[in-house]
C-alpha cells in the first residue's frame, strides 16, 4: 500500500506541474505557439521552417486553424472522456494537459493511468460466463491493449511544413506512428488534388542537392527527426512518375535488355504475369541490371567507370581484369542501412560526367562525406532504372503492396462521388454511414492521426476479418453496454464535447447494420468548432475516415468489435446517457469540402491516453492477475 | 506368310513359354509352362505360381517383365497374342516393388521399396507420399555421378537407413501420427529416420565438402542434367536394378504453395539441396551472400538442435509472448511503483575503453565510465562523475555494429559506425572479457535497430553472441562436424572461401551477417535461406549444351521456370532470352533429335542436344509449363495426365 500511496502522490505532483503548464499554454494557445515549444530532449521541432519564429509566420491561417483544431480536439476529447468516467477526480485536469503538450512528446499520461488502475481497479467483468478460451483471448487482447496504451504515452509528434508544387504549402502535425501513406491521405484532404498513385512526399537536401521520395510505408517522423535543427531540407508533396512506374510497365525494368519498341505495346496480361513472377514468388526478383556507371572514388574528385551489377544482396561491380562471375564481384554497398537519392546538377557541383547522378547514403548523413556513394549514369532513363532497381532490392514486396493499396485508394476516391449519391438515394440505413465518413474524411489532420494507430497494426484487438464491408461501423469506441452491437451505437461526434458521453443513443441493436447516424451534423457545426474526438479505441473508425470508403480490404482495419466490448464491460461502461440531441437530419450529404474541413474529427490517437485512464485500470489489474496466474502455474 | 497368319493358324496350338521366377534365384532354370496364344497374362501368372510350388507366398505384387522388349506386361486381361508374345519370349515374374538406395538431398541414404513398374513420375509420387513430401511433381530421380575413385573409399561404407518394411505406398493412405506418417511412428528406429528427414543435418566437415567439391564450369553443370531419368518410363525400363543408388532431387525450381506446418520434410530437404548447391558452388554467389548463407546455416544448425517441430496454437503464443514481454519488463519488481520505473529501460554501466580512429590523437584506447541507457551510450571521466554532464553521448539508433574480436588474443572490441549529419563516426569500444563484451555487444545491436535493453530479445542476443564466441575457441585444426555449440566455420562455406580465409578471419565475417538472422525461428531461417537462394541471379537455371541449327559451335541452353536463355559457352554471357509466355509451340523431332520452338513474332529456333537426350529438354520445358498451370485454389489433385501430355515422348502420342 505504501507503494501505491507513494505513487499516487507522485502522480499528483506531476499533475500539478501539468496543470501549471496547462495554464501557461492556455494563454499561448490562441497563438499557434505549440509548435514552438520544443522539448529539447525529444527533438520535437518543426520541420520545414528555418527557425521557429519564422515557422509561425509561415503558417497559413488555415494551417493554424487546423493545428489548433487538433489541439482543442484533444482537450475536449479528454474532457469528455473523463466526465463520462467515474475515474478518480484528481487526474481529470491533468489529463487534457498531457494531451495538450503534444508537441513536446507526451509522457505524462502514463502515471495517471497506473494510478487509476490501482486506485480504482474495476474488477473485470466476469458477468458473462464464457469459455475459458474466450477468456484467455480476452485477456490476451487486454494485455495487448494495455501494452499498446503504454506505448501510446510516448508518442512523438512533429509539425511539418509541406511544400506543394504550386508554391503553396501546408502545415500539418505528423505523429510518430503515421506512415507516409497516412500523411499523404491527410494531404489529399487538404489539397483536394486527385489522389492518383503518383503523388509522393519527397525530401530535399540543398546541401547535397538530393531528392528522394519517401515510400508509402515509411515512417515520416523518424527520418525528419534526424535532420539537424538548422537544416534547410524540405518536405515536398508532388507527383513523381517514377514512383510506381515499375508496376505500370514492369517490362521496361525487367526486360530492359529487349528493344524498346517491342516493350511498348506489351499486353496487360503479360505485364501482370511479369509482376506475378517477380513480386509474388517466395522472394522478390530484382531486375537484372548491369552496365557501366561512373563511380566517384571515395574522397576523391575523379569519377571512374566501372561495370556494375545489381543483385538482391547489394550493388556490386566487377574489378578490372576480372570476369562478371559472382565470386569475383566486389560489393560497393548493401542496402540495409542506406537509401537511394536522386541528385541535381552534379556536373557543376562534383564535376560529374553527366547530371544524371544518384547517391546512396545513410539517411542521417546530411552533408558531403566519404560514407556517401556517388554514382553517375549516362542518361536519365538509366538512372531511373538503377534507382528503381535499388528500391526494389531494398524494399522488396513492400513496394508492391504500397502500390496496390495506393491504387485502391485512388480508385476509391475516384468512385467516391458516385457512391455518395447512390447512398443518399437509397435511404436505407447503411447509406448515411458513408456520408459520415465523408465528413470525417475531410477533416484535415485528425483523420490521419486516427489512421496512424490503425495502420500500425499495433492496435491491440485484431481486426475481425470483415474485409469488404465498405462502411466500417463508425467509431464504436466506447461502446455502450456490451450486449448492444457496438456498431449500432452512434458514438462519436457530439457537438458539445465535454458532457456528452460517448455512447449517445443506444439504438436497438440492429444486426450489423452500420449506424444510421447522419454525419452531416458535423457540417452544421460552426466551422471552427471541434466535435469531440471519437474515442480512439477503435482505430478503425478513424481509418475508414479519410478518403471515403474505398474499402481497401487489407489496409484499413475494420473496427474490432470484440475488443471494444470487452473494454466497455471492463470499464463498467456507464449506462447509455440520455440520448443526445438527435442528430440533425441528414443534411446535404456532401458539403463542399471547405466547410467540412475544419470540422476536424478529432484525432483518435491523442485520445488514447484517456482511454488508458479508465480502462487502463482494469487492464492493468487484469494483467497482473493474469501474470500471477501464470507464475503460479509454473 | 506373316507371323500374324501363323498365330492365327496355330491358334489353339499349345506351346511352351519360358518364365523365370525371380524368387527361385538367377541360377534356377526358367519354368516352362504350356500355354495357348489366347491365354491372358493373368492366367500365365497363375500357372507360373502353381508350378513354382510356392503357393503360400504373397504374389500380389508380382508382374511379368518381358526382357527382350524391356517392357512390363501389366494388363492381366490381355492375351499373349495381343501382347505379341511368342515362344521365343523370355518372361520374368518379378515383384513390381523393389528396394532401392535413395539418396536424399540431405545426403541421407534410405533403403526403401519403390515401384519399378510404373512411370518414374508415379514412382516419385509414391516415394514422396511415404516420406510426407507434398508436391511430388517438383521432384524427380537421377543417376548419381559415377564415383571415379575406387581406392579406399569403400571402406567407409556409408550408413543406410532401412525403411523397406514400409507399407507399399499405393496400398495405404498415410495417416499422420505425432505429426509424421503413421508408419514412421511405429518403431523408434523409423521415428528416428523421420526425424533425420525432417531436421536439417549438422554442418558437414570441411573435408567432406572439399571431397565432393569440384570446380565446375557450365558444361559440367550441363552434364548433371543428362542424368535425369525419363518421367514417363519405369525404372526397370531405364535399366535401374534392385539396390541401385538413385538421387531424389527437386528438379523444377518452382516451389508451389509451401506451408511450413505441413511441409516439414519438404522444406528441410529443399533447404539441404540449396545448401549443398551453395557449398559446392553449383550455383554461384558473391562473398557477401556466402557469408549470409553461412550465418543462416550456422543458425539453422544451432536451432535444429534445440527446437523441434512443435505445433501450438497461435493465440496461445500471442498471449505467451505478451506475458513474457511484460515479465521481462517487470522482472524482479515487487511494487507497482518499481514496476513503473522499469518501464524505462534498464541500464548497463562499466569502465570500458574507447578509441576513435578519426581523431588524430595518440592511437590508443582511453578508459572512461560508460553507461548504456535506452539506445544511447554516454561516457564520463569516472564513475564518480557520472552524475554530471557526460563527456559525450552517442545515440546508436541506425548505427552499424561490427565485432572486432579475437578470443585467442583476448581482444573484445565493438566497432561502431554511428551516422551523423556529417557522415559516419567510427568508434571502437574495448571490453575486458567475454561476458562484458556479450552484454554490451547485444545492447549495441539492439540499439542499432532502435530497441532498448528492455527488449525481450536482449538475453537471447547475449546468448547467441556468447555461443558464437565459443566457436572461436574450438581449434580449427580438428575438422569435425558440427556438434553441440562448437563448429568450424569452414564447414559453412564453399572450399573457395575455405582456402581464402582462415577460420579466424571467417568467424567475424559470419558473425557480422549472423546478427541479422540470430533472432529467426527455425522455419523462418530456413525460409530466409531459400529466399536468398531464390533471389540469386542464376537461380533455377538448368543447363544443357546444345547446338543451334545453323551454328557451328556448341552453346548452352539455360532452362528456367519462365524462360529459356541462350548462353555463350566460352564467355558465359547471356546472348538471348525467350520467355515461355511468348512461346507458341515446341516440337521434338525424335528421329534427328532436334527441338524446334516457335515464339511470337515469327521467331523460330531449333537446336539439337549435345549433353542430354532431347527428351530431357522436352520434359523440362513441358514440365515448367505444367508447373505454371497449377493454381493456388486447386486442391491437391495432381493432373498426371496433363503432365504426361506435356512431357511425354513420341511413344505417348
Amino acid at each position: 500500500m505504501d507503494d501505491i500511496d507513494a505513487m499516487f502522490s507522485d502522480m499528483l505532483q506531476e499533475m500539478d506541474l501539468l496543470t501549471q503548464s496547462l495554464g501557461a499554454e492556455a494563454e499561448s494557445a490562441p497563438l499557434p505557439k505549440p509548435p514552438s515549444i520544443p522539448d529539447p530532449q525529444e527533438m520535437n521541432f518543426s520541420i520545414g521552417f528555418t527557425d521557429l519564429n519564422a515557422s509561425l509566420h509561415d503558417l497559413e491561417d488555415n494551417d493554424l486553424d487546423a493545428l489548433m483544431a487538433d489541439l482543442v480536439a484533444d482537450i475536449s476529447a479528454t474532457e469528455e472522456k473523463f466526465s463520462t468516467e467515474r475515474a478518480p477526480v484528481a487526474p481529470i485536469p491533468s489529463q487534457p494537459q498531457s494531451n495538450f503538450s503534444l508537441l513536446a512528446s507526451t509522457d505524462t499520461p502514463r502515471p495517471a493511468t497506473s494510478s487509476n488502475s490501482i486506485a480504482a481497479p474495476p474488477p473485470p467483468p466476469a458477468s458473462k460466463p464464457s469459455k475459458e478460451e474466450l477468456e484467455e483471448q480476452m485477456k490476451a487482447d487486454k494485455i495487448k491493449l494495455a501494452l499498446e496504451k503504454l506505448k501510446e504515452a510516448k508518442v512523438k509528434k512533429l509539425v511539418v511544413k509541406v511544400e506543394i508544387m504550386d508554391g503553396s504549402s501546408k502545415t500539418l502535425m505528423v505523429d510518430e506512428r503515421q506512415t507516409v501513406r497516412d500523411v499523404m491521405d491527410n494531404l489529399f484532404e487538404k489539397t483536394h488534388c486527385d489522389c492518383n498513385v503518383d503523388w509522393c512526399v519527397c525530401e530535399t537536401n540543398p546541401d547535397l542537392q538530393t531528392e528522394r521520395g519517401f515510400e508509402d510505408h515509411e515512417n515520416l517522423v523518424e527520418p525528419l527527426s534526424t535532420w539537424t535543427r538548422d537544416t534547410e531540407n524540405k518536405v515536398i508533396f508532388q507527383e513523381r512518375k517514377d514512383k510506381y512506374e515499375v508496376f505500370r510497365n514492369p517490362q521496361i525494368f525487367y526486360l530492359w535488355k529487349k528493344d524498346k519498341k517491342s516493350l511498348k505495346d506489351m499486353k496487360d496480361k503479360d505485364k501482370e504475369q511479369l509482376l506475378e513472377e517477380n513480386f509474388c514468388g517466395a522472394s522478390v526478383i530484382v531486375p537484372d541490371l548491369e552496365g557501366v556507371l561512373y563511380l566517384k572514388e571515395d574522397g576523391k574528385k575523379s569519377w571512374k567507370q566501372r561495370y556494375f551489377l545489381l543483385r538482391a544482396s547489394g550493388l556490386y561491380y566487377s574489378p578490372k581484369g576480372k570476369t562478371k562471375a559472382s565470386r569475383d564481384l566486389v560489393c560497393l554497398v548493401q542496402f540495409d542501412n542506406v537509401n537511394v537519392y536522386y541528385c541535381k546538377e552534379y556536373r557543376m557541383k562534383y564535376k560529374a560526367p553527366t547530371d544524371h547522378c544518384f547517391i546512396l547514403k545513410h539517411p542521417q548523413i546530411q552533408k558531403e562525406s566519404q560514407y556517401i556513394k556517388f554514382l553517375c549514369c549516362d542518361d536519365e532513363w538509366t538512372m531511373t532504372l538503377w534507382v528503381t532497381g535499388i528500391r526494389i532490392a531494398k524494399y522488396g514486396k513492400q513496394l508492391y503492396d504500397n502500390y496496390k493499396s495506393a491504387v485502391r485508394k485512388a480508385a476509391g476516391s475516384a468512385t467516391w462521388a458516385n457512391r455518395t449519391i447512390q447512398a443518399s438515394s437509397t435511404a436505407s440505413t447503411p447509406s448515411p454511414t458513408p456520408k459520415a465518413k465523408t465528413a470525417n474524411g475531410h477533416a484535415p489532420q485528425p483523420t490521419v492521426e486516427t489512421k496512424g494507430p490503425g495502420n500500425q497494426t499495433s492496435f491491440p484487438p485484431p481486426p475481425p476479418s470483415m474485409e469488404n464491408l465498405p462502411p466500417p461501423p463508425p467509431d464504436p469506441m466506447f461502446p455502450p453496454p456490451p450486449p448492444a452491437p457496438s456498431s449500432t451505437t452512434k458514438v462519436n461526434k457530439f457537438p458539445p464535447p465535454p458532457q456528452k458521453p460517448q455512447s449517445s443513443f443506444p439504438p436497438p441493436p440492429m444486426d450489423d447494420l452500420p449506424p444510421p447516424p447522419p454525419p452531416p451534423e458535423d457540417a452544421e457545426l460552426p466551422p471552427d468548432f471541434l466535435p469531440p474526438p471519437p474515442p480512439s479505441l477503435t482505430s478503425c473508425g478513424g481509418e475508414a475516415l479519410p478518403p471515403p470508403p474505398p474499402p481497401d480490404p487489407f489496409a484499413s482495419l475494420p473496427p474490432p468489435p470484440s475488443a471494444p466490448q470487452n473494454f466497455a464491460s471492463a470499464g463498467g461502461a456507464p449506462p447509455p446517457p440520455p440520448p443526445p440531441p438527435p442528430p440533425p437530419p441528414p443534411a446535404p450529404a456532401h458539403k463542399p469540402n471547405e466547410s467540412v474541413r475544419k470540422v476536424a474529427p478529432p484525432p483518435p490517437k491523442r485520445t488514447t491516453p484517456q482511454l488508458t485512464g479508465p480502462s487502463g485500470g482494469d487492464l492493468m489489474s487484469e494483467l497482473m492477475t493474469a501474470m500471477q496466474k501464470k507464475r503460479s502455474h509454473q | 506368310m506373316t507371323s500374324h497368319g501363323i498365330s492365327i493358324q496355330l491358334r489353339m496350338a499349345v506351346w511352351d513359354l519360358s518364365v523365370s521366377v525371380e524368387e527361385l534365384g538367377p541360377e534356377a532354370p526358367p519354368l516352362k509352362i504350356s500355354v495357348t496364344s489366347d491365354l491372358h497374362i493373368g492366367g500365365v501368372i497363375l500357372k507360373v505360381v502353381e508350378k513354382s510350388r510356392e503357393n503360400k507366398k504373397d504374389w500380389s505384387d508380382h508382374a511379368l517383365w518381358w526382357e527382350q522388349k524391356q517392357q512390363w506386361l501389366l494388363k492381366p486381361s490381355w492375351t499373349l497374342d495381343k501382347c505379341g508374345i511368342h515362344a521365343d519370349a523370355r518372361l520374368c515374374l518379378t515383384p513390381q516393388h523393389k528396394p532401392l538406395r535413395l539418396v536424399m538431398p540431405s545426403g541421407i541414404v534410405l533403403r526403401m521399396k519403390v515401384c519399378f513398374s510404373s512411370s518414374v513420375f508415379r514412382t516419385v509420387m509414391g516415394i514422396c507420399k511415404l516420406l510426407n513430401i507434398r508436391r511430388p511433381e517438383e521432384l524427380s530421380l537421377l543417376w548419381p555421378v559415377e564415383e571415379k575413385k575406387k581406392k579406399k573409399d569403400k571402406d567407409f561404407g556409408e550408413e543406410v537407413y532401412d525403411i523397406t518394411c514400409a507399407p507399399l505406398p499405393s496400398s495405404t493412405i498415410p495417416k499422420l501420427a505425432n505429426g509424421m506418417p503413421a508408419f514412421f511412428a511405429e518403431t523408434p528406429e523409423t521415428e528416428a529416420v523421420y526425424k533425420m528427414l525432417a531436421v536439417s543435418q549438422p554442418a558437414p566437415a570441411p573435408e567432406t565438402i572439399a571431397k565432393l567439391y569440384r570446380t565446375i564450369n557450365i558444361t559440367e553443370k550441363a552434364h548433371i542434367n543428362s542424368r535425369w531419368l525419363d518421367s514417363s518410363r519405369s525404372l526397370l525400363q531405364q535399366g535401374v536394378k534392385e539396390f541401385d543408388k538413385l538421387l531424389l532431387r527437386f528438379k523444377y525450381y518452382t516451389f508451389h504453395d509451401i506451408m511450413p506446418q505441413a511441409d516439414v520434410v519438404r522444406l528441410t530437404q529443399l533447404y539441404e539441396q540449396a545448401r549443398w548447391a551453395i557449398l559446392l558452388e553449383e550455383i554461384e554467389c558473391t562473398e557477401e551472400e556466402m557469408m549470409v548463407f553461412a550465418a543462416l546455416q550456422y543458425h539453422i544448425g544451432k536451432v535444429s538442435l534445440t527446437e523441434q517441430f512443435v505445433a501450438s496454437c497461435p493465440a496461445m503464443e500471442d498471449l505467451d509472448s505478451a506475458l513474457q514481454c511484460l515479465e521481462v519488463k517487470m522482472e524482479g519488481e515487487s511494487s507497482a511503483d518499481d514496476m513503473l520505473e522499469t518501464m524505462t529501460a534498464p541500464e548497463l554501466h562499466d569502465y570500458l575503453k574507447i578509441f576513435r580512429p578519426k581523431r588524430l590523437t595518440l592511437k590508443g584506447y582511453k578508459q572512461y565510465w560508460f553507461t548504456f541507457k535506452d539506445t544511447t551510450i554516454s561516457y564520463y571521466k569516472s564513475k564518480e562523475e557520472s552524475s554530471k554532464e557526460p563527456i559525450q553521448q552517442m545515440n546508436l539508433k541506425g548505427c552499424e555494429v561490427a565485432p572486432d574480436v579475437s578470443v585467442a588474443g583476448q581482444k573484445f572490441c565493438i566497432r561502431l559506425l554511428i551516422p551523423g549529419p556529417e557522415g559516419m563516426n567510427e568508434v571502437y569500444l574495448r571490453c575486458e572479457q567475454e561476458q562484458q563484451y556479450s552484454r554490451w555487444m547485444a545492447a549495441c545491436r539492439l540499439a542499432s535497430k532502435g530497441k532498448t535493453l528492455a527488449d525481450s530479445s536482449f538475453s537471447s542476443e547475449v546468448q547467441s553472441i556468447q555461443s558464437f564466441l565459443a566457436m572461436q575457441k574450438t581449434t580449427p585444426s580438428n575438422n569435425t562436424a558440427q556438434t553441440d555449440e562448437s563448429i568450424n566455420t569452414h564447414s559453412l562455406v564453399s572450399p573457395r572461401y575455405q582456402k581464402k580465409y582462415k577460420p579466424k578471419q571467417l568467424t567475424p565475417r559470419i558473425l557480422e551477417a549472423y546478427q541479422n538472422v540470430a533472432q529467426l525461428s527455425l522455419t523462418d531461417a530456413i525460409q530466409k535461406f531459400l529466399q536468398i537462394w531464390q533471389a540469386l541471379p542464376d537461380f533455377g537455371l538448368s543447363y544443357i549444351v546444345v547446338r543451334f541449327k545453323g551454328c557451328r559451335k556448341d552453346e548452352v541452353l539455360g532452362i528456367a521456370n519462365n524462360r529459356l536463355i541462350r548462353i555463350d559457352l566460352s564467355v558465359g554471357d547471356v546472348v538471348k532470352t525467350w520467355r515461355y509466355n511468348t512461346m507458341r509451340q515446341w516440337n521434338v523431332n525424335w528421329d534427328i533429335k532436334q527441338v524446334a520452338i516457335e515464339f511470337d513474332g515469327n521467331v523460330n529456333i531449333a537446336f539439337s542436344c549435345v549433353t542430354a537426350d532431347c527428351k530431357i529438354v522436352h520434359e523440362y520445358i513441358g514440365g515448367y509449363i505444367f508447373m505454371s498451370t497449377r493454381s493456388r485454389e486447386q486442391s491437391d489433385t495432381l493432373n498426371e495426365e496433363l503432365f504426361h501430355k506435356l512431357t511425354g515422348g513420341h511413344e505417348a502420342l
